[in-house]
């Protein structure tokens, strides 16, 4: 898994791309919401565009970022979900955990 | 005879993408719906994850072996290592929305016809999968 990561109005936007599999992926994730939250961001979108595939142990990760965010005060969702992992997310009804988005703009002005 | 291939994959996490990628490099060819091959890829991914942690416990030294069977109608895969495997019959789906782990059985039956996990002939334990073409579906 890679993380692209920018600002906008106030919310971060990362960009993740590969895999997301567990191992490297989980320390990686958690890494860079923590520095976030240092840097006082408390809202999160994930843009899931250029995931190819996602097993178990990433909804795991996922999850945990998920819990990180809401126990600090703020929120993560999600944006371009592809329809291979939209699949896994119904099945395991995470979907209604997750707020999901399919424009940027919405997903920033949903957090204000 | 099925046409068939057999994979020997090193336990590591980074060789999860290569049944994935027979796969999808077959989707084009196979009668299935692209949905259809989604889904049971992403179930080989389970049991190979599985398998490589739960089965040989990420050990570099031994191998997971992934066989592919390809029917007229409908794909069958095994998934075999070296572990003492578990009781299938006892498995019950997470209970908490918020676990961060334990969907991965879960995820396979959904997404597969068939399930089932054995001991094989030689020792090993093995998971098998089989999906069937369902047309128009």
């Amino acid at each position: 898994m890679k993380i692209k990561e920018r600002k906008r109005d106030g919310v971060a936007i990362l960009e993740l791309s590969g895999k997301i599999m567990g191992g490297e992926d989980a320390g990686m994730f958690d890494g860079t919401l923590k520095t976030l939250i240092h840097e006082g961001y408390r809202n999160v979108v994930l843009n899931l565009e250029r995931v190819s595939w996602i097993n178990s142990s990433g909804l795991g990760i996922l999850i945990s970022g998920y819990s990180t965010m809401k126990n600090n005060g703020g929120d993560l969702k999600l944006l371009r979900v592809p329809s291979r992992i939209e699949s896994i997310f119904m099945v395991s009804k995470l979907h209604t955990v997750f707020a999901s988005f399919d424009d940027e703009e919405a997903a920033v002005r949903s957090f204000s | 005879m099925k046409p068939r291939i057999e994979l020997k994959i090193p336990s590591q996490l980074v060789f999860l993408g290569v049944p994935d990628a027979v796969l999808m490099e077959l989707a084009g060819d196979l009668p299935f719906e692209r949905r259809e091959i989604d889904e049971l890829s992403t179930s080989v991914i389970e049991a190979c994850t599985n398998a490589m942690e739960h089965g040989n416990g990420l050990r570099e030294d031994q191998e997971i072996e992934v066989h592919f069977v390809f029917g007229e109608a409908e794909i069958e895969v095994t998934v075999f290592d070296h572990g003492p495997g578990f009781d299938y019959g006892v498995w019950k789906p997470p209970a908490d929305l918020m676990q961060e782990r334990g969907r991965g059985i879960l995820i396979m039956r959904e997404f597969t016809d068939e399930l089932e996990f054995a001991r094989a002939p030689d020792g090993r334990f093995c998971a098998r999968l089989r999906k069937r073409f369902h047309p128009g579906a």
